[in-house]
């Protein structure tokens, strides 16, 4: 089978984040990064499906500046066959213009099954994907859990409130996908870093679309004040509860 | 030449030349191994072969067993000087060493033999009746070879026995030779002889006649038998602690260096012949007799780990593989194969790894080195560990699931736990610690840098030990500096789960800082980063003195520079758990000991049973820190326990893995013992005008 798997290089999310000069924007200092962890779990499931099933290609393709490459040797590395870089100053936030760029690369590939992640955990907008469906007039199901291929028709589950719910639809399809496909996604050998180098990488110009949404502003959250001390053992508990009611009015 | 003394020479000749051939046929099976120079510092190799081999100083680590053996060993080394009289006596009977040495000698020769082959016999007779009547457990169990060794105990009581009848033979055969051959210096056959002397000449000539082909063909028989069996040591121990490093020479417990960048097939061991020639001559050396595993902390809590049987599993598998290869080895020792042997291709499709070494078993090991300081021949088990570990991880990229976030950690926050790098000098808010960074910018180059680590870092109860041995080190008026946010895991954790490309990684980045700041003596009180440091960052070209903080303190408290307080409060019994990476690693001992006398000098410091270079493990060295302990009973509990029952009040640990461990352990055990490391009891004695606070109190 050949399969696409769009990645996105976010911030390592266990960083102490601020904010940038722009006030729009995350400063880049003492940060981290590395592939979004929904896009990894796709990586997984796309060679867990062409192991399963024999043969098959895996390309990896990633929109942002020259960075981006080291996240697509990542998923070489895991095991992907080759790498397309599409290249741009910075990834923008409207998902749209990227799908478009994206849509642009994948339209010709012959692919079987295009794969993203559920959601980037950076922006956690969940939008690129169902886009680059549309665009490519591809059925598409989001946020899948549980994947299979059988001949031209592709089986997905998807949680959903309180229960499990099937699909089937046909191939070619996008599907992204959610936590719980794979449990870990593999992490690569030094054999497969090695081999990794050797893999080809793509790049080029992405081909963004007009971009027409954008941050204007980003705070962070407000710091937590510091915990009080009301008093102790049973005395404390009428005081207490007034502060619940008239404070932090929780109850 | 009669006709006997011709058959003599064949069957000698034929003997010999079987002999030859199966060690050549050995000799090249160890060139599949890849190669590694172990011809440095033969004046250290040979210090080994003497104490460690023909002085049995290992074997006698046990008593009655060592004794046992060294007394069979020094018999054979003995005897086989009139071994080798006897055998050519056989070709040509006037061969005889009487014509070689002055007479008095050739009397203290002849001595020699009688008296040693009682020695020997009555060492045999102890070891059959162990082995067959009362095994102890590592003796027990079906990885033993117990028919094989019983046989070849009778075979050597026999030849001990023939030895006396042949010589009792020949006295009762031959009254015209008994004045000058016989007497007080071959006591033993001349009281049999004399008893037999009465009986007719011929029937005595007969039975001599019988008695020494007996004996000749019992020698040669047993020599031949060498090769298949595990007594297969006779030959190859002596040769073995000679190329051994596991007592040096070099820093005992390095692990090999590895270069990345070559182009190889696989990094680290998936089969034998991923293996150097010498892991392979360890299991040519294997005498099975378990010590190894006796002493394994995984073994004894049930894990599925056997040092003994990974040495074993690989000598097995040599023996399966190498005959698959070619005979014409080519120097670098690479081969081809004969895929058209029968059974050939379901035999080269197994390997080492998997197919008689499970995952399971590789990641038991704690690396505490217990097998390899109780191995009677200087096996490295570890070694071999190790390079099988590594070729897990960076070939197949497999490891305990638990284990990725650690080594992601490792990568994107440079410790092993989930904490962000600029909490690492948190600890140190509000004690006037200076940073490196802040010393270069004025201009100052302190003495010593106070590697933290990051247990020490982060982990909470490991941070009062921070807090202690920064207090000592001002107390003692040290020019010390930290690294604060720019230290960084040296990834020791990583290479000890055998995670090669990232300890490097992480390696080289330390060293880079640490020659930034021009650093030269460092002190830590973590034993993983002292040793890993000390000894192993020369490989990758990072040269420091590195002291750990109990050797440390114990110089300073020396030097009287630590203002201790004459106040000692209540008496307290303490007992001491030795770290492994200080202890067996590193050979300290004493140090962590004195420094808790010297603070405390009312206190009473007792042992625990296995302790000093027989301690047992806590259980987290060798990157277990990371990884579940499913199987069996926990380590820690199992060595807390042993600390309990010697009534101490106290546990003094000098190693924060080692604190973590005995914690928990104490913990659930529900007991009230206070584990404390050397430096909080130190601290707790500093002089009030110093200390504010005591921290060894809370």
């Amino acid at each position: 089978m050949k399969i696409a798997v769009c990645i996105k290089r976010v911030a390592d999310m266990g960083a102490r984040f601020q904010i940038g000069a722009d006030g729009a924007s995350v400063s880049d200092a003492g940060i981290k990064y590395d592939m979004s962890d929904f896009d990894e779990w796709a990586v997984e499931a796309a060679l867990q499906l062409n192991e399963k099933h024999g043969g098959g290609e895996v390309t990896v393709i990633s929109l942002g500046p020259d960075s981006a490459q080291e996240t697509l040797r990542k998923a070489l590395a895991m095991g992907a066959d080759k790498a397309v870089h599409l290249k741009a100053d910075r990834i923008p936030f409207d998902g749209f213009a990227i799908a478009e760029a994206l849509a642009a690369e994948l339209k010709d590939g012959g692919f079987d099954l295009v794969l993203f992640g559920r959601i980037a955990v950076d922006s956690a907008a969940g939008v690129t994907g169902a886009m680059v469906a549309e665009l490519l007039d591809m059925p598409c199901v989001t946020a899948v859990s549980k994947l299979e291929v059988s001949g031209t028709t592709g089986t997905a589950e998807r949680q959903v409130e309180g229960g499990v719910e099937t699909l089937s639809f046909p191939l070619p399809a996008l599907c992204t996908i959610d936590q719980g496909l794979v449990t870990q996604a593999r992490y690569p050998s030094l054999k497969g870093i090695m081999a990794a180098k050797k893999k080809p990488m793509e790049s080029k110009p992405a081909q963004l679309g007009a971009i027409s949404v954008n941050v204007s502003k980003m705070e962070l959250p407000p710091e937590r004040s510091a915990g009080r001390i009301v008093g102790e053992g049973a005395a404390a508990v009428p005081e207490l509860i007034r502060l619940l009611q008239t404070e932090a009015k929780v109850l | 030449m009669s006709g006997q003394n011709f058959a003599f020479l064949l069957v000698l000749v034929a003997a010999l030349g079987f002999f030859s051939y199966n060690i050549q046929r050995l000799v090249s099976y160890l060139k599949l191994g890849l190669p590694e120079n172990r011809l440095d510092h033969p004046e250290r190799r040979t210090w080994n072969l003497i104490t460690i081999g023909f002085a049995q100083t290992r074997i006698l680590r046990e008593r009655g067993a060592g004794l046992s053996h060294a007394s069979v060993f020094w018999g054979f080394l003995v005897i086989t000087a009139g071994t080798a009289e006897i055998l050519l006596h056989g070709v040509w009977p006037g061969f005889s060493y009487e014509h070689l040495l002055p007479r008095p000698l050739w009397q203290l020769f002849m001595l020699s033999q009688e008296i040693f082959a009682v020695i020997v016999l009555v060492a045999v007779s102890w070891l059959l009746w162990r082995r067959i009547v009362s095994p102890p457990k590592r003796l027990q169990g079906k990885e033993i070879h117990n028919t094989e060794a019983i046989i070849i105990l009778f075979v050597i009581a026999s030849l001990m026995l023939t030895l006396y009848t042949t010589g009792a033979f020949e006295y009762a055969a031959n009254p015209a030779m008994r004045a000058a051959q016989y007497g007080w210096f071959r006591p033993i056959s001349s009281l049999l002889g004399a008893a037999l002397s009465g009986a007719p000449e011929g029937a005595m000539h007969a039975a001599y006649t019988v008695s020494f082909w007996s004996h000749a063909l019992l020698v040669l028989g047993f020599l031949n038998f060498l090769p298949y069996s595990k007594h297969l040591h006779v030959v190859s121990s002596l040769i073995n602690v000679w190329f051994s490093n596991t007592s040096g020479p070099g820093q005992v417990g390095v692990m090999k260096p590895m270069d990345l960048e070559a182009e190889v097939e696989q990094f680290g061991a998936l089969d034998v012949d991923h293996l150097s020639w010498k892991n392979l001559l360890d299991g040519y050396s294997c005498t099975e007799c378990g010590r190894c595993t006796a002493a394994c902390p995984a073994n004894i809590t049930g894990k599925p780990l056997s040092p003994r049987k990974i040495v074993v599993d690989t000598r097995r598998r040599l023996m399966e593989k190498a005959p698959l290869m070619a005979g014409e080895l080519d120097v670098e020792g690479s081969a081809t194969l004969l895929m058209e042997a029968p059974g050939a291709s379901d035999a080269f499709g197994n390997r080492l790894l998997d197919n008689y070494i499970t995952e399971d078993e590789l990641w038991a090991c704690t690396s505490c080195r217990a097998c390899v300081t109780e191995c009677p021949v200087s096996i490295d088990q570890l070694d071999i560990i190790y390079e099988l570990r590594r070729g897990l991880v960076l070939n197949e990229g497999r490891f305990p699931e638990e284990v990725q976030p650690t080594f992601e950690s490792l990568e994107k926050n440079a410790s092993p736990w989930a904490f962000s790098p600029a909490d690492r000098a948190r600890w140190s808010e509000g004690l006037n610690i200076p940073t490196y960074a802040e010393a270069f910018a004025e201009g100052k180059r302190p003495d010593i840098l106070f590697w933290v680590g990051c247990m020490g870092s982060f982990d909470d109860r490991a941070k009062k030990i921070t807090v202690a041995f920064a207090r000592i080190l001002q107390a003692a008026d040290i020019d010390f500096a930290i690294l604060g946010q720019e230290e960084t895991c040296h990834g020791d954790p990583a290479r000890r789960l055998g995670n090669e490309y990232l300890y490097q990684m992480l390696a080289k980045g330390t060293i880079e800082t640490l020659d930034r700041y021009e650093v030269k003596t460092i002190v830590t009180f973590c034993p993983h980063c002292f040793h890993q440091m000390g000894n192993e960052f020369p490989q990758l070209g990072g040269n420091y003195e590195v002291i750990h903080h109990s050797t440390y303190i114990e110089r300073l408290l020396n030097a009287n520079m630590i203002p201790l307080t004459t106040e000692h409060g209540k008496h307290l019994t303490m007992t001491y758990h030795d770290s492994c990476y200080l202890g067996r690693y590193n050979d300290v001992y004493d140090s962590p000991r004195e420094s808790l006398k010297r603070a405390l000098p009312i206190l009473t410091l007792v042992e625990p049973e296995r302790t000093k270079d027989r301690g047992l493990c806590c259980g987290a060295g060798g990157g277990r820190m990371f990884v579940d302990e499913k199987v069996g009973k926990r380590i820690n509990v199992e060595r807390t326990e042993e600390l309990i029952a010697t009534g101490a009040d106290v546990i003094a640990v000098a190693c924060p893995f080692c604190m973590t461990m005995m914690t928990d352990g104490v913990a659930k055990l529900e007991s009230a013992v206070t584990v404390l490391d050397i430096s909080e009891v130190v601290a707790g004695q500093l002089a009030p005008v110093r200390s504010r606070e005591l921290v060894a109190g809370d």
